[in-house]
């Protein structure tokens, strides 16, 4: 976020004061990693549930609709179920605030969103939130840029670590590698988290 | 606005809705949004590595068009 301020940047929790410490891990633990779409989406491939998913995207709409009547801005809700996961996308006019430079106002309102559905269906939610069809833009633009890339790592049989991504980038990025024959991983920590791409062996 | 906005996000993620209070105060340094929840629900709204509460600060410093906003999160009686 480009909040012209000297606090924000590598301090950027300063602002909630001492009480940090009282966090409670059990509060947290069951709603951890919440945006670990990545990881997850290999690990369960159980049947999707169609009700449950209906249930997370209207609570989702329910929370989204109280924002934006409080901030005044106008956008549509859109739900769909999109494989195992359920999408609530809001259009509208002007909703970059919602979006922020560089997509972090949005996944910052998506975890928000999740943790909301969470508390109510005690599951946890992989719910996506989209605004402004920002992730659909990003997700065409990401995918061209997997498949530049598995080209040059094909043409020089190097391995390449890219910059550092979120989640959700570094899915898509990694569903583009391995449609081009290539395999990838993710290595390193949060929010340095970045995809290495491997040459065919 | 803002407090509303706070209130919202807030009231939807915690155990103990009613229990949720915003309140602007006027700091020497400027304002703060002052954020008091019930006891347990701390933890929560601070998140893992403080994650939760700096989803909040990026929602709430973006709807106020990128003023530097300070969230205090208390509990329900602490005094500061």
């Amino acid at each position: 976020m480009s909040i012209p301020d000297e606090t924000v940047g590598d301090e950027r929790g300063e602002g909630f004061g001492t009480m940090v410490s009282t966090e409670s891990a059990e509060d947290t633990a069951g709603v951890t990693d919440l945006d670990g779409g990545e990881e997850l989406d290999d690990a369960d491939d159980g049947p999707a549930d169609v009700g449950l998913l209906e249930q997370e995207g209207d609570i989702a709409a329910d929370y989204i609709e109280g924002l934006l009547d409080i901030a005044d801005l106008d956008g549509d809700i859109d739900m769909d179920v999109e494989g195992e996961r359920a999408v609530v996308s809001v259009v509208g006019a002007t909703l970059d605030e919602l979006v922020g430079d560089d997509g972090e106002v949005l996944e910052a309102l998506q975890e928000l969103t999740r943790l909301a559905v969470h508390r109510q269906t005690g599951v946890r939610a992989r719910l996506m939130l989209d605004v402004g069809g920002f992730r659909a833009r990003r997700r065409s633009e990401l995918a061209e840029f997997g498949r530049t890339i598995a080209q040059e790592v094909e043409r020089t049989g190097e391995p390449k670590k890219l910059r550092a991504m979120s989640p959700f980038e570094r899915k898509i990025i990694h569903d583009a590698i391995a449609s081009a024959g290539l395999r990838s991983e993710s290595e390193g920590e949060e929010p340095n988290r970045r995809v290495v791409v491997f040459p065919a062996s | 606005m803002l407090e509303e906005a706070l209130e919202h996000l807030v009231r939807g993620i915690v155990a103990h809705p009613d229990d949720v209070h915003v309140a602007s105060r006027v700091l020497r340094r400027g304002n703060v949004l002052e954020v008091r929840v019930h006891p347990d629900d701390l933890g929560k709204v601070i998140g893992r590595g403080g994650r939760t509460a700096r989803a909040l600060r990026t929602v709430i410093g973006s709807l106020a068009g990128n003023r530097h906003v300070r969230i205090d999160l208390l509990e329900t009686g602490e005094v500061r």
